[in-house]
């Protein structure tokens, strides 16, 4: 059984269906990457994840490490293990990085952590991150630039350890040295301590600095085609309509013999 | 047409944008509110004189009412003075026990260094004490009253310099009818590092304190003032008993090239506190201060603090926070007082309320002729907490001197989903999210406290006032 198992996953906000019976499952040491054009679903999965109040499950369920987390409130599921590194990281003026990342680490525990503990934590992050020791006892994402506040976030992850981390998206609109950063950054929590993750872009470009070993392609709410990192390369090939046009064929020829339908696997 | 009133609707606070509705052919009520602007009754009177004025204006004057149609009433007709303790020291004094420090004050102060302390609970000075080195290089801290029997000569410059004594019942009650008192004077070059803690309590209801404070900086000294005005609970008393009045006067004075940083923290408890005060700073030549009230509780508090710079090349940084909750009403009226040019301005509030409480705040920038080379700022920041509560600002610039810059701008804001969703996938709950961003709100203030001690009182003191109000903030979110 996977750590996390979505389970034909139905998604309505303001009364449109976004998600239209998502099937995902994903387990620690796993990469997973999920790609989709522009209002596929894909951030509409990655808040579902994490129980984004304006996000009505109509049907299916979320299970993670056994548990049925579909109602959880959004802290329990952080507490249980899964992290999501935002699209758009939200500023919090007056709380600095540093004091933000010992609060929720101890939202974690049932001891408040160690100074010494806290502090050799943070040091490693920092080195794993490449940032600047100033950078924690800056005010979080408040005025931070775009490739600031998306090392917060790794950073956060790193503190955190969670088990799986969904990463929506975060590597738009980061320059080609915050994008390695990112990206190394995840590949070696993913080596050291086991992450399993599902990023989520919409481009190739990240995929080039963390290998994924499962590919997914979301289109209109549902996942349309899985692969390997070969699936990558042909979606740089093809781009997203020839993709479309296929899986559209296969879509109609499911939807006339009365079958949902499932991915095709390529 | 309608009262002026509409510009501001419940939940909806006004900031510095909103222009102000007035009558046609009616005065703004701007003009109601006066700068102390050299109101002093310290004109060579004797504290005797000033005291027979004082209570002469107390007996034909009625006790006030502030307003701002449309906007808010401050009206004490809440307040039963006459069933307040006489205002003249109790006879038989050998009968009452004599005072210690009450237990608010031994609870809350925090355990640090201190350069000297002095508690005024009701009308008598219970603790004071000084360090010895700081005596002996000439730093008084004493009662007034014992000030003008032992300073009388620097006491009698000063006292009620800029205070007026008959602007309104209580202010002329506190005048004639004030008892212990506080007197501050650091001379001229002495620095210090640690705080002087005054300190204003009330221990049961039926008190009516008038507590009266002046404290002198003299020329290029340095020092820090923290005061606490702090009530029980008032507990086991009965619905109708359980009233007390603060009603405060303070001055503090500085010399030239003196630097002072002034800290309140005002925690009138649970009981039905009114308090109405007076405070006055006054920056002289090349002087600085740093004022920050932490308004954080009383039944009915009014508020009328102003920091004026009289001496070209002044600052000032005047800040300020509240927080009210449940019933609790508060009326600020604070000004940014320039006499002199050159001189700088600073201010910067913050505020929120919960419950169905009531907070006003008004900042005057007034910039008095000839104060030429000035250049101030006043920003109010509002944070909405129930759906009952109302906060509303206004912010007010009158400016008589052409080569200036004075402007002023606010915030009024709700806690943001977004942000407490955020904090959620980092494993907080949902209080605890709401409790850091209220934290994150004020902190850019608390930490210009530069105090650590006092820093976490006042968090703590938040802190406990958002855990008490925690269904309300969840029924605002769910009405949204």
């Amino acid at each position: 059984m996977a750590d996390l198992e979505i389970t034909d996953l139905h998604v309505r906000t303001e009364e449109r269906e976004i998600l239209r019976g998502v099937n995902l499952e994903i387990s620690r040491g796993e990469i997973h990457a999920l790609m989709g054009p522009n209002g596929s679903g894909k951030s509409t999965l990655a808040n579902t994840l994490l129980g984004h109040p304006s996000y009505e499950i109509t049907e299916g369920s979320i299970t993670f490490k056994g548990e049925d987390i579909t109602e959880a409130e959004p802290h329990e599921r952080a507490k249980a293990g899964l992290f999501l590194a935002f699209q758009y990281p939200v500023s919090i003026p007056g709380v600095s990085v540093a004091n933000f990342l010992r609060m929720a680490i101890n939202a974690k525990r049932e001891e408040p952590i160690q100074v010494k503990e806290f502090r050799n934590q943070l040091q490693h992050a920092i080195e794993l991150l490449d940032v600047d020791r100033a950078f924690t006892s800056r005010h979080l994402n408040d005025g931070f630039s775009g490739g600031e506040k998306k090392r917060a976030e790794i950073l956060q992850m790193a503190m955190l350890a969670p088990d799986i981390a969904i990463l929506d998206e975060t590597d738009s609109g980061l320059d080609i040295d915050a994008l390695r950063t990112v990206a190394e950054g995840v590949q070696r929590l993913h080596d050291e301590q086991g992450l399993g993750a599902l990023i989520i872009t919409h481009y190739q470009r990240i995929l080039h600095y963390v290998k994924p070993q499962f590919v997914h392609i979301l289109m209109d709410g549902r996942i349309v085609l899985e692969g390997g990192v070969e699936l990558v390369e042909r979606l740089e090939r093809e781009g997203y309509d020839q993709i479309r046009q296929e899986v559209g064929a296969s879509a109609a020829a499911a939807v006339a013999t009365g079958n949902s339908s499932p991915p095709t696997h390529v | 047409m309608s009262e002026p009133g509409e510009t501001s609707t419940a939940a909806v606070a006004t900031n510095g944008a909103a222009p102000i509705k007035v009558k046609a052919g009616r005065h703004r009520e701007a003009s109601l509110y006066h700068a102390l602007a050299g109101a002093g009754a310290g004109d060579g009177r004797t504290l005797a004189q000033l005291r027979d004025a004082a209570r002469l204006a107390y007996e034909t004057s009625e006790l006030p009412v502030w307003r701002r149609s449309g906007f808010w009433t401050t009206s004490l007709q809440g307040l039963d003075l006459g069933a307040l303790e006489a205002p003249a020291r109790s006879e038989g004094a050998g009968e009452q026990q004599p005072g210690g420090v009450p237990d608010v004050v031994a609870r809350t102060l925090p355990e640090r260094p201190r350069a000297g302390r002095l508690v005024q609970s009701g009308d008598e000075i219970v603790h004071l004490e000084l360090d010895q080195a700081l005596s002996e290089r000439g730093v008084v801290l004493c009662s007034l009253e014992d000030a003008f029997r032992d300073h009388g000569e620097l006491v009698n410059a000063w006292y009620s310099k800029r205070l007026a004594i008959d602007g309104n019942k209580l202010e002329a009650a506190n005048a004639a009818f004030w008892r212990g008192g506080a007197f501050l004077h650091v001379p001229a070059g002495v620095v210090v590092e640690d705080p002087f803690e005054i300190v204003y309590a009330i221990e049961r209801p039926g008190v009516a304190q008038y507590g009266r404070t002046l404290v002198l900086g003299g020329p290029t000294s340095e020092f820090r003032v923290h005061e606490y005005d702090l009530a029980e609970d008032f507990e086991g008393y009965p619905e109708g008993h359980r009233q007390a009045l603060h009603a405060g006067a303070f001055e503090l004075y500085l010399q030239d090239g003196a630097r002072c940083r002034l800290a309140q923290f005002q925690d009138w408890g649970r009981g039905e506190v009114f308090d109405v005060s007076t405070r006055f700073v006054g920056v002289g030549r090349d002087a600085y201060c740093h004022w920050l009230p932490a308004l954080l509780g009383g039944h009915l508090v009014r508020q009328h603090l102003e920091l004026a710079v009289s001496g070209s090349g002044g600052e000032m940084a005047f800040r300020g926070l509240f927080f009210t909750e449940e019933h609790e009403h508060l009326d600020v009226f604070a000004v940014d007082l320039h006499e002199t040019g050159p001189s700088g301005g600073d201010v910067h509030w913050r505020g929120t309320a919960t419950g169905e409480s009531r907070s006003s705040f008004e900042g005057l920038i007034q910039i008095d002729p000839g104060a030429q080379k000035t250049h101030t700022y006043l920003q109010i920041h509002s944070m909405m907490l129930s759906p009952k509560a109302r906060i509303d600002t206004i912010p007010s610039v009158l400016v008589s001197a052409d080569d200036v810059s004075a402007s002023h701008g606010g915030t009024v804001g709700e806690l943001d989903e977004t942000a407490i969703y955020y904090m959620q996938t980092r494993g907080l709950d949902r209080p605890t999210a709401v409790r850091v961003i209220v934290e994150g709100f004020f902190e850019p203030l608390v930490a210009e406290l530069k105090d650590e001690a006092l820093e976490e009182l006042v968090r703590g003191r938040v802190a406990r006032k958002l855990a008490a109000a925690r269904q309300d903030i969840e029924a605002y979110a769910i009405s949204r």
